[in-house]
């Protein structure tokens, strides 16, 4: 009996123990390992693992035309996962588990995982390494040193020779449908009230078509769609939650200004004309994309990655039909003529956002090779335009182009994921939009004036002649330098009263927005100085005076540099 | 001794709920420290009660109390009442093949994610076109569409109803397998007394079940603080929240979105605490009044 108990004992134990040491067995081996595996030139065939936090088909990179072709290079694989899902539980996980794949690349949720420690620095690793990495990215050093000094990840934004502007528009802008602006004889406009008075004049027009004037995108954490519109109205570029003033470079957050207040007001008189879809506020993503994708709204505001879907369908619909009506033509539109239009980005750095390699990671040294090797010219042209002949071409005076086929072949969203474009333009060191090659050529092919106009419609190109523009951010005015831009990028600490003031601010407005925008137009006013109160209680100077004095640190670096 | 081997067998499920449910409360701990994850415990910045402090104190946590009581009581009402009536009605079928369609078709909502649902149910509310608002006009009850969704005062109604629709076939399983063990040879002699259907369901059918709502009744009282995440996130926008927001969103906000783990932890303590008060009371209760009840 009591030999029995005695074994007994000894089985429990022995399960508690190795219970507990397979929870905290995992933490220090991962950092071991790679000291001691520094491996030199070899061109042997390695496998790593890469977490991007978008979502995406999981692939091997070899597995496309692309990524074979750095395999032979550098006998480097990766095995792509992808997000599915919420980006900061499965971060949160990466974190609690301490165990990470070997290459990071991050959204907004970067932060938490510097914060846990989980990037290795990769300043001597560039020093010894990474001469291309060194050559791209040298320029940024001061933006992209944590507080220590060291640099934890490779933003995805560093340009590298003169810089190009986007010729389609890829951020914010107020749409309009091109039917409205046919109708209307393509009249020039300019201010937020003839683009308002455009649309009321066609749904009076086309009375019985059951047409929604004006749509606003508003759902969870998109609500920013809606509260940013007033800024560009203004004449600001996208900097999130404030204003900075271009002399004194103080930040102002425009919630309770009277911009915000003529934007809703403006929402408020359309909606007592019927023009207004209230549906606005309880949509979510799919059914306001599923709205515009529709073909019955007539304007809106919003950024074109967020509704690029539904914009990509509609085209492709007025490609077959060769009827382009229903698409939408982006307006750079301001409350009042002499204000000077902000909606495309000046050129910037965004030092939040990139990628990095995991303390978990087996043999650093292979992968800071790698991304040097990704860097180099040739390479940077094989990511975005292909393989010459098969996805471009060069003319005799060395211009890059590509032929009808080729921009079809290209855009075509099977095809972008086997050739790799999908997964190499973009979420790799590489260089930063706008970028240029020594010789001119473009390094993103879209940006490229030939590609450029090569993909617009007989539709596209009557517009613009309409207009006067060659291409459609040619209607935009050139951007002024912000050195700060963009202030949204500006890392907050996690559970400070900065960000507990940007939380509350977020609810109250979500909660008084659509009240003022849906009242009756009498009550708008009470209403309004009902939220102005409530907003004052919030610690709206503090949240300013953090965000200038970040503002003033990034000029200074920036302007240091030069 | 006779047990001896029973005993031994359970050994290693306690070892088990030592490991997974005792050896994690370790953890809350966490509620009095400034939380900084991939540190070790011992390591953190101790701040006494300031994340209990900020939770009481917030101006919004009383709406958001209420809230999460009121939806969690409405959700058990119609919950035992729904279930308890198609489990009654589906036992005095007759016709085994109608009785089965039933009730696979009632609880087939309950395997949709509430991803889907909430979709379902904003599309069937919506303005346009919204199968609700379509109804509701051709019948002549209302002449313009309603918002339903941005009208905070229908919110706890519309959640209640969704609730109900996506699991009373579900909830109704357990009912029905209660009935099955009442003796037949009851309801046979009620027959012979002239018992009609009525009779029946309310002298012998309901007090056959009185065991198993009573538990679940307990059990459920424990869980009041628990007014389910997903539906009220998905379906909650600017305009509802203040019926909508209750406390595991208000936790999720302040909270996990801001890395603040501290929070959570504190208001999981809370709600531990609170469930584990009412649950004992409403054991306490059932042993008073002399019915059945959980331990």
């Amino acid at each position: 009996m009591g030999k029995k108990r005695f074994w007994l004992s000894c089985l429990t134990m022995v399960l508690l123990l190795s219970m507990l040491s397979a929870c905290s067995g995992s933490k220090e081996s991962g950092q071991e390992k790679n000291k001691d595996q520094s491996s030199g030139d070899s061109k042997e065939k390695v496998t790593f693992t890469y977490f991007n936090a978008a979502t995406g088909r999981d692939k091997n990179t070899n597995e496309t035309r692309i990524g074979k072709i750095f395999e032979d290079q550098t006998g480097v694989n990766f095995k792509m996962e992808h997000l599915v899902g919420d980006e900061n539980t499965k971060v949160g996980t990466f974190i609690a588990s301490n165990n990470y794949p070997d290459v990071i690349v991050p959204g907004g949720s970067i932060d938490k995982l510097l914060g846990a420690g989980a990037f290795i620095p990769l300043n001597d690793l560039i020093d010894k390494y990474g001469p291309n990495i060194k050559r791209v990215y040298e320029p940024y050093y001061n933006l992209m040193k944590a507080e220590d000094g060291n640099i934890y990840f490779l933003p995805l934004s560093a340009v590298v020779g003169d810089y190009i502007s986007a010729p389609d528009i890829e951020q914010g802008a107020f749409w309009i449908q091109r039917r409205v602006l046919k109708e209307a004889g393509y009249p020039k406009i300019k201010t937020f009230d003839e683009y308002l008075n455009l649309i009321r004049d066609y749904v009076k027009k086309h009375a019985d078509e059951n047409l929604t004037g004006y749509l606003a995108l508003t759902t969870q954490d998109k609500f920013f769609s809606f509260t940013n519109a007033p800024m560009h109205l203004a004449g600001y570029p996208n900097d999130g939650g404030v204003i900075i003033d271009m002399k004194t470079h103080v930040a102002n957050d425009y919630a309770d200004d009277d911009y915000t207040k003529r934007y809703l007001q403006e929402l408020n008189k359309l909606n007592a004309e019927g023009l207004f879809d209230k549906s606005s506020f309880v949509d979510n993503y799919d059914q306001y994309l599923a709205k515009v994708a529709s073909g019955k709204v007539l304007g809106f505001f919003d950024y074109k990655w967020q509704v690029g879907q539904s914009m990509a369908n509609l085209r492709e619909a007025a490609r077959k039909s060769g009827n382009d009506d229903l698409e939408y033509l982006a307006l750079p539109i301001v409350y009042d003529a002499n204000i000077k239009d902000q909606y495309l980005d000046p050129p910037s750095f965004v030092n939040n956002r990139g990628v990095g390699i995991s303390v978990s990671a087996k043999d650093p040294v292979r992968i800071i090779k790698f991304f040097d090797n990704l860097l180099t010219d040739e390479n940077q042209i094989l990511s975005n335009w292909g393989i010459k002949g098969e996805t471009y071409m060069v003319d005799d005076k060395g211009r890059f182009y590509r032929t009808a086929e080729q921009v079809a072949e290209t855009s075509s969203e099977s095809f972008r994921e086997t050739f790799g474009f999908k997964y190499f333009e973009y979420s790799w060191p590489r260089y930063g939009s706008g970028s240029s090659l020594p010789d001119g050529n473009s390094v993103g092919a879209s940006r490229q004036p030939e590609v450029a106009q090569m993909s617009y419609s007989e539709g596209d190109k009557k517009l613009l002649e309409a207009y006067g523009a060659k291409s459609f951010s040619g209607l935009f005015s050139d951007p002024d330098d912000r050195p700060w831009y963009p202030a949204w990028s500006i890392q907050i600490e996690q559970g400070s009263p900065a960000q507990i003031f940007t939380q509350k601010k977020g609810d109250l407005q979500r909660k008084y927005f659509p009240k003022m925008v849906l009242a009756a137009p009498s009550e708008f006013e009470g209403l309004w100085q009902e939220y102005v109160k409530e907003f004052n209680k919030l610690d709206v100077k503090g949240y300013e005076d953090l965000i200038t004095k970040e503002v003033a640190k990034k000029i200074a670096i920036v302007q240091g540099k030069k | 001794m006779k047990q001896k081997v029973l005993v031994f067998m359970s050994i290693p499920f306690l070892i088990w709920l030592f490991i997974f449910k005792y050896l994690p409360l370790w953890g809350w701990t966490i509620a009095f420290q400034d939380f900084k994850p991939a540190q070790s415990l011992l390591k953190q910045e101790w701040v006494g009660l300031k994340h209990f402090k900020f939770l009481f104190q917030d101006e919004h946590f009383l709406q958001v109390m209420r809230n999460t009581l009121a939806m969690s009581f409405i959700n058990l009402v119609l919950g035992f009442v729904t279930a308890i009536t198609l489990a009654i009605l589906l036992n005095e079928l007759r016709k085994v093949m109608f009785k089965r369609t039933v009730q696979t078709i009632s609880y087939l909502p309950h395997f949709i994610s509430w991803v889907v649902a909430a979709s379902i149910i904003s599309n069937a509310l919506a303005t346009d076109g919204g199968i609700v608002n379509e109804l509701l006009m051709w019948l002549g009850i209302i002449k313009e569409p309603i918002l339903w969704l941005g009208e905070g005062k229908y919110f706890w109604g519309i959640l209640g109803l969704s609730e109900v629709w996506k699991n009373v076939g579900w909830n109704t399983i357990i009912y029905l397998a209660a009935m099955t063990s009442i003796d037949p040879a009851q309801y046979e002699a009620a027959e012979i007394d002239g018992a009609n259907r009525f009779q029946r369901i309310r002298n012998i059918t309901l007090p056959g079940l009185k065991p198993v709502i009573i538990i679940l009744l307990i059990m459920n009282i424990g869980n009041l603080l628990e007014s389910g995440f997903e539906p009220q996130y998905l379906l909650g926008n600017g305009m509802n929240v203040d019926y909508s927001e209750n406390l595991d969103i208000f936790v999720l906000k302040y909270g996990i979105q801001m890395g603040n783990f501290s929070l959570s932890i504190a208001a999981g303590m809370f709600k531990t605490v609170v469930s584990f008060i009412l649950l004992f009371s409403a054991n306490h209760i059932a042993k008073r009044l002399g019915e059945d009840r959980l331990f």
